[in-house]
């Protein structure tokens, strides 16, 4: 079963990623806990993303298309990556999510991906 | 240069998955969307989430985890799945936004991935 952990950074989070000050404290947190999902060979696909002030969002209405700076929504915490694993249960998922760097001044969402994949 | 392609889906459209009307006239465009994107090369991954009733959070404050139902942040739109894909310049990535099944209905958010040697 694929899940997806959502992980929601605030702006402090975001700004030490690229602090080279924080940066290193950063990736010592989050390198760990890379390798203990690889290790452990449940890691299906993944992505960081950028500090939300480099997003736009866009939507179209009667054929056409609308363009914003900034994320979608306005939220306090934002979505800072994502990594999709395959485990056997939520319960396995709930673990992972637990172990994850942000978890500790952040927030994870674990969600399960649709069966009907759009991507198969 | 990769950039994630976040749709967010209102609740009615997370509810249409399941009326066999909606799946015989509209799901038929997600697939034809993911073949563009990897027809046009450019496609790294990306995965259709379950509805957010489905979601599970998790946080660790003072070392004691704490797990709730439902998504992260209590928004009108939530994430209803996502494509990573790698071009040029945000532009490309914004033009590829715009043709996305959801961008009609939903709102499409555009992030740059940080690059993966930042997190490792």
């Amino acid at each position: 079963m694929h899940y997806t952990l959502l992980f929601y950074f605030d702006g402090q989070g975001f700004s030490g990623r690229k602090d080279p000050e924080t940066q290193k404290k950063y990736q010592d947190v989050w390198r760990p806990y890379r390798t203990a999902l690889e290790e452990a060979g449940v890691v299906v696909a993944g992505g960081g993303l950028d500090a939300p002030g480099t997003a736009r969002h866009l939507r179209v209405r009667e054929g056409k298309t609308h363009v914003q700076d900034g994320p979608y929504p306005e939220t306090k915490e934002q979505l800072g990556g994502f990594i999709v694993i395959d485990v056997p249960t939520l319960d396995a998922a709930l673990d992972w999510a637990a172990r994850c760097p942000i978890a500790a001044h952040g927030c994870v969402e674990v969600r399960p991906e649709i069966i009907a994949n759009p991507c198969s | 240069m990769n950039y994630t392609i976040l749709i967010y889906e209102p609740q009615k459209e997370f509810a249409a998955r399941k009326d066999p009307e909606w799946v015989r006239t509209f799901f038929p465009a997600w697939p034809a969307y993911t073949k563009a994107l990897i027809e046009a090369g450019i496609l790294v991954s990306g995965a259709g989430l379950e509805p957010p009733e489905t979601a599970t959070t998790v946080r660790l404050r003072d070392g004691k985890r704490l797990v709730q139902d439902g998504p992260y942040a209590e928004a009108k739109e939530q994430l209803g799945g996502y494509y990573i894909i790698n071009v040029p310049s945000l532009d490309v990535a914004l033009d590829w936004a715009a043709k996305c099944p959801a961008a009609p209905y939903g709102n499409i958010e555009v992030r740059p991935n940080l690059d993966p040697k930042a997190c490792s």
